[in-house]
């Protein structure tokens, strides 16, 4: 069954139109079966993206096997998306990207392809000039709308700085390793495993937040 | 099965001035969207977060008329949403910072730019009232929430206290049910306030306990909720309740910081209108939870905004 309508189709055939380079995403999969309960969904999904648009290009690897791809693109679980463009960009979802991170997923491929970095100018400049690493984990649930954008602000900083990785992690799914950091309430942003905020923050007070947590 | 939520985002604006921008894309400023789009109104809606507002945090909606078992909340706002747009009303997604409203060209000023309007209808609802208790701020994301649906299942099998005992409480109370058991409700009336149907089907869980007459004094814990002292009011008792979280649904404050101080609102602040939803301003109409009414419900939102869309298109008439 088509997960997408066709007026889905439609708006997603309109917003990918013109896109200037490749979206490579790659789908690793896992044979621990209570992780990858919507794999096979997700594979749709992906199926369904790349029939909408030639500019999106999908691979599949398996979390267990394909121990190369997995440490070149330091996967720590499965499920796990990558999305680059021809070189990693630190974009990563742990579990599946569905529910209202499916408009997190659509607005990382716009920007991508259209090798674009969405940060007001002034900022811009401050992300890129972190020289410090930075990981950024954000756990949501998939039934939460204030955590899009949450999500969106941590991938937009990884797009603009090769210092920055960031990972939408779904609690759902990966509930003990939520547990292990206290989760109680979504989105909760994590910085470097230690440091941590709630809430889905406007972008400049996420950066303020990264900046005090490398101080 | 697995559901796909998506923004779908104008691309750029049709147009320099609207007839009509609608400030809240929930069921109020989606239903006047439907409304003022057949009217031949140039309608832009602009919503914050995501269409339905409130609602779409609602899993199921049981008293929406026309679906007779229920429509999910964020169903419900897609089909609006898209119904709205078959008549060209545009949608965007930003955040209102201010509106200048009392000159005969209304401004509607978003974080990097302004929208002009022949006529504004306000309907940007309302948020959760905060609980006041010691320590209720401190654990707000760490064991405090007020939505159900975005954190509830990050309290698998934990003891949850719920604040409240109205509609949106008891819903919330069914739908934990699916993570767990250990649930006791608190509330300050002596008796339950939600629908009757829905306080016999929360009776039928026979692990939840009620304590009625009762308020939360204080949040307790180090880094996370451990309970919840409260005061049982007759009795002036007492009493500390176990909890890893409290999930707190004590009625909603009105969301119309934005608009100008020329807009009369009441002691809480919802905007009084009349019997055409206009307010005290030419051309500036309130729909749905944010303005002063009885009873907010989907259907009374919905029916707020079709209203407030028809005195619209007459103040354009007439003008």
């Amino acid at each position: 069954m088509a997960l997408l309508s066709n007026e889905d189709r439609e708006y997603l055939k309109g917003l990918f139109t013109g896109m200037k380079r490749d979206v490579n995403i790659l789908l690793f999969t896992t044979e621990e079966k209570d992780f990858c309960h919507f794999c096979n969904d997700i594979k749709s999904i992906l199926d369904e993206l790349k029939s909408i648009s030639d500019k999106i290009q999908v691979k599949e690897y398996s979390f267990e096997k394909n121990k190369d791809e997995v440490e070149k693109f330091k996967v720590k679980r499965g499920p796990a998306l990558v999305l680059m463009a021809d070189k990693d960009l630190g974009v990563k979802y742990y579990g599946i990207p569905a529910g209202y991170e499916f408009s997190s997923l659509v607005e990382d491929i716009v920007d991508i392809g259209n090798d674009v970095i969405a940060i007001d100018e002034g900022l811009l400049e401050t992300v890129k000039s972190i020289n410090k690493p930075v990981h950024i984990q954000v756990f949501v649930t998939h039934t939460c709308p204030y955590c899009p954008p949450a999500v969106r602000t941590a991938h937009k900083f990884a797009m603009a700085n090769d210092n920055i990785e960031a990972d939408m992690i779904d609690s759902n799914t990966f509930y003990d390793y939520a547990n292990t950091y206290g989760v109680q309430g979504v989105p909760r942003v994590v910085i470097n495993e230690k440091y941590h905020f709630e809430g889905a923050l406007p972008e400049e007070e996420y950066l303020k937040q990264i900046l005090n947590s490398l101080m | 099965m697995l559901q796909l939520k998506m923004k779908k985002q104008e691309e750029k604006l049709s147009e320099k001035m609207y007839d009509l921008v609608i400030i809240g894309g929930g069921p109020a400023g989606l239903t006047a969207g439907i409304y003022a789009g057949r009217a031949r109104l140039k309608t832009l809606i602009i919503e914050e977060m995501i269409a339905g507002g409130q609602s779409a945090t609602t899993e199921l909606l049981e008293n929406y008329p026309g679906f007779k078992d229920g429509v999910g909340g964020v169903e419900l706002a897609m089909i609006m949403e898209e119904q709205a747009k078959k008549f060209n009303t545009e949608v965007i997604y930003d955040r209102v910072v201010s509106a200048s409203l009392l000159g005969e060209t209304k401004e509607v000023h978003l974080a990097s730019s302004t929208i002009k309007a022949k006529a504004v209808i306000i309907a940007s609802g309302a948020v959760p009232r905060k609980l006041k208790a010691d320590g209720a701020e401190k654990f707000h994301g760490k064991g405090i929430s007020y939505c159900a649906t975005c954190d509830g299942a990050l309290f698998r099998d934990k003891r949850i206290v719920i604040v409240g005992a109205g509609n949106s409480a008891i819903e919330e109370g069914i739908f934990m049910q699916r993570f767990t058991k250990d649930i006791t409700f608190v509330q300050d009336l002596p008796y339950l306030t939600a629908e009757k149907i829905l306080q016999e089907r929360i009776k039928s869980y026979p692990e939840t306990k009620f304590y009625l007459g009762t308020v939360i004094k204080k949040v307790n814990g180090s880094d996370k909720v451990e309970s919840v002292t409260a005061n049982i009011s007759k009795e002036n008792k007492e009493i500390e309740i176990p909890a890893d979280g409290v999930f707190v649904y004590i009625g909603y404050t009105p969301k119309a910081d934005f608009v100008s101080k020329e807009i009369n609102l009441d002691s809480q602040g919802y905007i009084i209108t009349d019997e055409n939803l206009k307010t005290n301003i030419d051309g500036v109409f309130a729909a749905g939870d944010v303005r002063v009414k009885e009873f907010r419900q989907v259907v009374t939102a919905a029916s707020d905004g079709a209203i407030a869309a028809h005195s619209v298109e007459k103040y354009l008439e007439n003008k």
